[in-house]
């Protein structure tokens, strides 16, 4: 696990970096500290991390900027702010956590516990996803989504419109951001739920998902069970 | 503008113009003899030589008048026509030969008490007003004022008409004159309380000679006055136009200000005093320029003030525009009161204006003195600061609970400290620094970080608006990366000289990268702002701006104009 801290308050950074490694233990293979937001964002951008714990006021200024560059990566986001009245829009950005200051050990863990353990979020909030784009980052609205399939260590966003986006976060990692209407029919597709008209069975007994615009995604043989206990 | 407003101007109107009826009496040129013969009173008398005109009677010589009068319409039968006369002499009246009435003693005034009444009426026997040609022969003398030879206003209706009317005139004018008698005494007693509002003690004078304007030229009734205290009368009322003259454009230079006001208000009075000392002997036409110079000044203000885009500047120019036309279609008396009457009206209406913006720049100033209060209230339960602090404090007792324990003393410090001064709009300098160095105790805790105070030339004596240095030391300590060795240092200078009293707060920090650019007017400098505003108005600079060393910021305070 590699872990970068974005915090400006020294004793709090302290705080979270002896906690995180009390929870981690053997798991965390590094652990950065920094201060400002230009030194992170030049981090983010020259390192592999997994997570990145960050404080959304930094020196008076606002760290959504950081937060829109932050959930556009492959690592999962855990905000931990003064500022409780953030929280819905930093699930909206699609964080993994928003942990409120003051916070104990115990908050700490329950929210890295949702990596570690692969739990689904379960704040249905999110709003859009941030994809990177030449010349910036583009918010693509959860509504305007239609499914996503895994490409190795990233995803690509298939959209209403026919158009196609890439995201560096893994099809697992977004399936924990979009558990509450998406779900995970196959290895390498997730579907949100209310495009999928009909379960047709073809050939060779295999199981096909047909969406509202006609297309057909094919049913994990594994997943068939569980969707259709959940779904009908 | 209101309609309701615009009726209450025209209001005055009314009582002036209601007195107007068909003539019941043609009269023809006068004709003057001196010398003193009984039969010169007889109807028939062939009188072809008197003379026309007659300017000037020496030592009170008596002399005769006629004036021949055709009665277009006799009289109803109990209702007797009435002659009033407006006349500078004392005389004897005879009416087609008959004596109908006598004023004084004519040719016996130098010997005799003055008797001789003013204004005058007297009835006519009603056999003696038949339809058709009358001859009015009058003996008189006029020992007081030699040059005014002759009848200056006569009148023939209905006798108690003639009598009654002047008297119901009287009565709405009075009611008319001490409504500003009113006014003037309201705005008196405002001015008394706050005797900065200079526009209300020119207003409450200019109603209170408008009040005497009124009343002089109304005296009629009120109060018998001989013949010779006329000139008198009329100084006092060219003098009171004078005064209402020279304030009205005086109040409104103070409501629409204008450059170089005293130099044009100067040249104003100037002319004002030209015509009133040169042209003493013609008082309509002393009273006329006056007037004019009033309306054209006037004008002059109001355009500007318009050009400015003043408050009720509009409303006084289509007031002075209302006067000029009232002033061609009415007579000039009565034009001069209702113009002035709209005039007074129309201060009275900015008065109220000015009266209501101050209102509300008092409920505003409230408002302001509540919100920053709470603003200063604030700053230790923002969360930033609240949870944060938290946060670090929880982590000391974890840690090391005794530092823990100096934390919560700092704390409760700075607490203590805020509640002190919460309610103020000024402390002692002292308690600020206090503030200021109770704060860098919790920051240091937090950040770790060595946090130095310096302070050089602080007069303890001085005040200064709670929370504005602790503002800056917050900017301060929020923007600011530590040197080497771990530390920050703050440096407050004061520096009195007898143009302004300045502190100079310095940060020793490095900056945070590209932070500077986008570090732009946040609250805290609003705040301190707001708080300066509040105490000095006007009288005070802020600057804040990068330097080498960190970051400055000055607080000029200049006394009070």
């Amino acid at each position: 696990m590699n872990i970068l801290i974005v915090e400006d308050e020294s004793r709090i950074a302290k705080r979270i970096e002896r906690m995180t490694r009390a929870i981690f233990a053997n798991g965390l293979q590094s652990l950065k500290h920094i201060n400002t937001l230009q030194e992170a964002m030049t981090f983010i951008r020259n390192n592999e991390l997994d997570l990145v714990l960050l404080d959304l006021n930094l020196n008076g200024s606002s760290g959504f900027d950081l937060l829109t560059s932050a959930v556009s990566e492959s690592f999962h986001t855990i905000i931990i702010s003064a500022y409780r009245d953030q929280a819905i829009t930093a699930f909206e950005y699609g964080v993994l956590d928003f942990v409120p200051k003051p916070f104990n050990q115990e908050r700490l863990a329950q929210a890295f516990n949702r990596i570690y353990t692969k739990e689904k979020t379960k704040n249905n909030t999110i709003k859009f996803l941030a994809v990177k784009k030449r010349g910036g980052i583009q918010l693509v609205p959860i509504a305007d989504l239609v499914y996503i399939k895994g490409a190795g260590a990233y995803s690509e966003l298939f959209l209403e419109d026919g158009t196609k986006e890439l995201h560096d976060k893994s099809l697992e990692k977004l399936e924990q951001l979009l558990s509450y209407s998406f779900e995970r029919i196959h290895k390498s597709y997730l579907v949100k739920m209310s495009e999928v008209t009909h379960i047709s069975v073809a050939s060779g007994s295999k199981y096909m998902a047909e969406l509202r615009n006609g297309l057909r995604i094919p049913i994990g043989r594994t997943k068939y069970k569980d969707l259709k206990a959940k779904w009908i | 503008m209101n309609w309701g407003f615009l009726f209450g101007l025209l209001l005055p109107l009314l009582p002036v113009v209601s007195f107007s009826q068909e003539p019941v009496f043609k009269e023809y040129g006068t004709l003057f003899r001196i010398g003193d013969q009984p039969e010169w009173a007889a109807k028939d008398l062939s009188d072809g030589h008197w003379k026309s005109d007659l300017t000037y009677v020496a030592d009170g010589e008596v002399f005769w008048s006629r004036t021949k009068i055709d009665i277009l319409k006799a009289p109803g039968s109990l209702r007797p026509y009435g002659l009033r006369l407006e006349v500078y002499a004392e005389y004897e009246v005879f009416w087609d030969g008959v004596l109908i009435g006598k004023n004084g003693n004519p040719g016996q005034e130098a010997d005799l008490p003055a008797e001789g009444e003013l204004w005058t009426t007297f009835s006519i026997p009603i056999h003696l007003t038949n339809e058709g040609e009358h001859v009015m022969a009058m003996r008189l003398s006029n020992y007081y004022f030699p040059d005014h030879v002759g009848i200056y206003d006569l009148k023939i209706d209905n006798y108690n008409d003639l009598v009654t009317q002047r008297l119901i005139q009287n009565s709405y004018m009075h009611v008319f004159a001490g409504a500003f008698l009113v006014a003037s005494i309201y705005f008196l007693f405002l001015f008394l309380g706050n005797k900065k509002e200079y526009p209300m003690l020119i207003f409450s004078i200019s109603c209170f000679l408008f009040f005497g304007l009124t009343m002089t030229h109304f005296v009629r009734t009120t109060l018998p006055i001989h013949y010779s205290l006329h000139v008198i009368r009329l100084e006092v009322i060219t003098s009171l136009m004078f005064g209402i003259s020279f304030l009205i454009p005086l109040y409104l230079s103070i409501q629409f200000p204008y450059p170089k006001r005293k130099f044009f208000l100067g040249i104003y009075t100037g002319i004002l005093v030209y015509f009133f000392i040169t042209k003493q002997h013609f008082f309509d036409f002393t009273i006329l320029s006056m007037v004019i110079c009033l309306w054209v000044f006037a004008l002059g203000i109001a355009v500007f003030g318009i050009y400015k885009k003043a408050k009720g500047a509009v409303l006084v120019l289509l007031t002075l525009f209302l006067c000029l036309f009232i002033g061609y279609s009415v007579s000039f008396n009565v034009s001069l009161f209702t113009g002035f009457s709209l005039i007074l009206l129309n201060m009275m209406y900015l008065l109220s204006l000015r009266i209501k913006e101050q209102r509300l720049a008092y409920e505003n100033s409230l408002v302001q003195s509540t919100r920053l209060r709470l603003e200063l209230l604030k700053k230790n339960i923002r969360p930033h600061f609240l949870m944060n602090t938290l946060t670090s404090l929880i982590d000391w007792i974890e840690e090391a609970p005794k530092k823990g324990v100096l934390f919560i003393e700092a704390l409760a410090k700075e607490f203590d400290l805020l509640n002190q001064i919460e309610n103020q709009t000024l402390i002692p300098i002292e308690q600020e620094i206090a503030l200021c160095r109770a704060h860098l105790d919790i920051m240091g805790y937090r950040k770790e970080i060595c946090y130095v105070w310096e302070e050089e030339g602080i007069d303890p004596g001085q005040k200064i608006p709670p929370g504005i240095l602790h503002t800056l030391l917050e900017n301060g300590i929020t923007h600011s990366m530590p040197l080497e060795g771990n530390r920050i240092q703050f440096k407050l200078i004061f520096e009195s000289t007898k143009a302004y009293k300045c502190y100079t707060f310095l940060t020793f920090a490095s900056p945070i990268p590209q932070d500077a650019n986008t570090r732009k007017e946040g609250t805290g400098l609003r705040y301190i702002k707001a708080r300066l505003t509040e105490s000095y108005q006007g009288q005070w600079e802020l600057t804040s701006g990068q330097v080498n060393h960190g970051w400055k910021s000055t607080i000029k305070i200049m006394p009070r104009r």
